[in-house]
């Protein structure tokens, strides 16, 4: 008798599973009314390139295009690499930052976004992308403290730091030493030379946790990063423009590109500014709400996308 | 061949023996944080285990917390230690580390303590010991084999494990295999891999020498299981360590 | 900031809210959670077969298998993801053959062992009677092989279920995309989520292995019972 029933709910649970399993292979794509392309866009796993890709995912579904999304893909030497290959078409990029990952570090990015995005096209022709317009949002690399730290060596600008940067360390990714707009810019433009650079990535969990309980004295994060304020860091003011112009810009493969999809897209980052940009940070990460569901909202309240 | 050429050639390369993202520097993190963990997580699940052994108590849990300690993953205890103690790198890498490295020892010590043939207790009472003295000159010897087979899978888990710590900013073995993800460098990626691999490998190898010498003779564990109906009674005496 | 015991609203550790509008997204990472971990316990099974019974054939390779499988386990699924990535990239398959791996060296031993612990008198009572080599095989040797089947699976689920988290790392994860998520956003509730949800599935699987192990072993039950 147990082994009956004990059997039947087992082959149940199996039947179940596997049932279950075929459900989510059987939604098929609803290739009948699309009348356009299909774009498929990826992004990184951070809120703010999620919530980009869903911008620019939402503009395009608003005007009748079906939209592959392949988010949280990875960082830029993951999906870069798969836009060269045709594996997705557009990804949320930065400018300057982009333009130094093609030219290995060359340090040709400068603070004016329409040089800076000049030369990222001429960088990224050869590789069958474009770079479309930039939105005015910025999201800078920018160096920030903890209040305590501001306070005590009273620190508003960089420039302040040159004379105690020694006895502090720095959380930065590990390449700092090296990039001209890290270790090797801060040096020549501001004299800084930090006791320690401690290897905890750009922007991280870590490295803010590490600025926050002390294991690091200074950390570099993104302008726009949404929690910096709940956290209670003071961002120093890049007096001297050492940073360059990291302007949203969408990028898309050439083959890829038509001139509705670039006039939609450009119409989305005109609408762009960095302080919305910022306030959509902080709803996903500091309020914790969907980054989709952020994106969708701004879209909706700009009107590009129905309510 | 070529990649493989790349490979040597990064092991090769002098400032990977230098500093403090040097192999050197590395393996000493990975392996201090290692012995820590175990130290410490040896004189506090030996205890246990080999007293609800020794009085029958707690069987149920004892034997069943290795295997709900097997069911948590590592990567999720590792961020809420991050989480939680608001520190990086060695303060949540040991937590989590303690957290995997108990539950096999104490299943293992109990267990081995339990199975001792209840004719060698009797005959040691008879012949006048209290229970202390029992627990000491007749349980544990016969229990040793058991309980250093779950030392050896709990140092092998902790080996293992402390790769993934690099996720938390830990530093040992598992920063050249995150940092080469991250940069997409798959020579420094494999050749981390290969690091970790011969590490894992060795800590093995080493701990089961142990294990064989200072086994006694008469209580090496039987190769086969010809007389056991249920296979699990003879993975305790062969331990499956759980990589993270 | 976070991390407040008894905090309510996002920064608390379950935000029950999040929990009660994200069903879908916990219901399709845990359904990614179960299937790759199904394949990679199917296809390990599988693989494992032609192992085992070459060393059932050729005895001298019992031995040197299970010396090999115990030394391979022993490399982390970090590690192990590391060496594949050369060659097979930042894919789906990476992250099957990792898991696949694993189950492969835990069912490939227990298989062997439970092919090994056929008592002899059996296997000879067998022979008299005149069953042929393969008759011998699947009516006898492999439904007494069944408990070390079993015992191997059910070690090979609740590990397999571990591992899948960390394919998180290479753009995979199952119920680790939920933890990835709460550590990029410092974010305690998917993070609960995903860990609690993962032990639960581990010890059902455990669970329901133990319980059709006592199916497939009617004669253990009448020895249990005696």
């Amino acid at each position: 008798m147990r082994i009956h029933r004990m059997t039947r709910a087992m082959a149940l649970g199996l039947v179940l599973v596997v049932a279950l399993s075929a459900c989510g292979k059987s939604k098929s794509s609803s290739s009948a009314a699309a009348k356009k392309t299909t774009i498929t866009i990826g992004s990184e796993k951070f809120s703010e390139s999620v919530i980009m890709a869903e911008v620019y995912a939402g503009a395009l579904e608003a005007k009748g295009y079906t939209v592959n999304r392949k988010l949280r893909l990875g960082t830029r030497e993951v999906y870069e690499p798969a836009a060269e290959q045709g594996t997705i078409d557009v990804f949320p990029d930065y400018a300057a930052t982009l333009l130094e990952f093609v030219n290995k570090a060359a340090g040709e990015a400068t603070g004016d976004p329409a040089a800076t995005l000049a030369k990222l096209r001429t960088r990224l022709e050869p590789k069958g992308l474009t770079a479309l317009d930039a939105a005015p949002a910025l999201d800078a690399n920018a160096f920030a403290v903890t209040k305590a730290t501001a306070d005590k060596y009273h620190l508003t600008k960089m420039s302040d730091l040159a004379a105690v940067a020694g006895q502090l360390k720095l959380g930065a990714p590990a390449e700092c030493a090296q990039r001209p707009y890290c270790g090797v810019g801060l040096k020549n433009t501001y004299g800084i030379t930090f006791k320690e650079i401690v290897p905890l990535g750009f922007d991280s969990p870590e490295v803010k946790e590490a600025l926050k309980n002390g294991n690091v004295d200074v950390a570099e994060v993104g302008t726009t990063d949404g929690t910096l304020d709940s956290l209670g860091f003071v961002v120093l003011q890049d007096d001297k423009h050492l940073q360059p112009a990291d302007v949203l810009t969408p990028i898309i493969r050439t083959k890829a590109l038509t001139d509705d999809i670039k006039a939609t897209l450009n119409k989305v980052s005109a609408a762009m500014t960095t302080s919305e940009l910022a306030a959509l940070d902080k709803r996903a990460d500091v309020d914790k709400e969907d980054p989709e569901t952020v994106a969708h909202s701004w879209l909706t309240s700009k009107g590009f996308v129905k309510k | 061949m070529h990649f493989l050429s790349q490979v040597a050639h990064w092991f090769t390369t002098s400032a990977h023996w230098h500093g403090t993202d040097g192999i050197p520097h590395r393996v000493l993190e990975h392996v201090e944080i290692s012995v820590l963990v175990m130290a410490v997580a040896v004189v506090v699940a030996l205890p246990i285990g080999v007293v609800m052994g020794h009085v029958g108590r707690g069987g149920l849990l004892a034997v069943n917390v290795s295997n709900i300690g097997r069911a948590v993953p590592s990567f999720a205890v590792l961020i809420v230690a991050l989480q939680v103690t608001h520190h990086i790198g060695a303060v949540p890498a040991f937590i989590a580390l303690f957290f995997l490295a108990v539950p096999p020892m104490v299943t293992n010590a109990y267990t081995g303590v339990r199975e001792v043939d209840p004719e060698l207790r009797e005959a040691s009472t008879a012949m006048g010991m209290t229970g202390a003295q029992t627990l000491l000159r007749v349980e544990l010897p016969v229990a040793l084999p058991l309980i250093m087979a779950g030392v050896r899978t709990s140092a092998v888990n902790v080996v293992a494990t402390a790769t993934l710590a690099a996720i938390v900013a830990f530093g040992g073995l598992g920063r050249y295999i995150l940092e080469g993800i991250a940069n997409r460098d798959n020579v420094e990626v494999f050749s981390g891999a290969l690091l970790v691999a011969v590490l894992s490998l060795g800590t093995e190898l080493g701990l089961a020498l142990v294990q064989r010498w200072i086994t006694p003779n008469g209580l090496k564990p039987r190769d086969s299981v010809k007389n056991e109906p249920i296979a699990g009674a003879a993975d305790a005496l062969r331990p499956a360590p759980t990589p993270p | 900031m976070s991390g407040a015991v008894l905090a309510t609203g996002p920064n608390s550790w379950v935000w029950w809210p999040w929990v009660t509008s994200h069903g879908a997204l916990i219901w399709s990472a845990t359904r990614e959670h179960i299937e790759l971990t199904l394949i990679a316990l199917a296809v390990g099974l599988l693989l494992s077969f032609p192992l085992a019974l070459a060393a059932r054939r050729w005895r001298w390779l019992f031995a040197p298998i299970l010396g090999v499988t115990g030394a391979l386990y022993t490399v982390p699924s970090l590690a192990a993801i590391g060496l594949l990535l050369p060659l097979t990239g930042l894919t789906r398959l990476t992250a099957e053959i990792m898991l696949v791996s694993y189950t492969l060296l835990i069912l490939v031993r227990n298989l062997m062992t439970g092919f090994d612990g056929v008592p002899d008198d059996i296997k000879e009572a067998a022979r008299g009677m005149g069953f042929s080599p393969t008759r011998q095989l699947l009516r006898i040797e492999l439904p007494l092989a069944v408990p070390s089947i079993i015992a191997g699976l059910r070690i090979a689920a609740v590990t397999t279920i571990g591992l899948v988290t960390i394919t998180a790392l290479i753009g995979l994860g199952g119920l680790g995309r939920l933890m990835y998520d709460g550590y990029l956003r410092n974010f305690h509730t998917p993070l609960v989520v995903g860990a609690t949800l993962s032990v639960v599935i581990a010890v059902a699987a455990d669970l329901g292995l133990v319980g059709l192990q006592r199916v497939a072993t009617p004669w253990a039950r009448a020895r249990r019972d005696a």
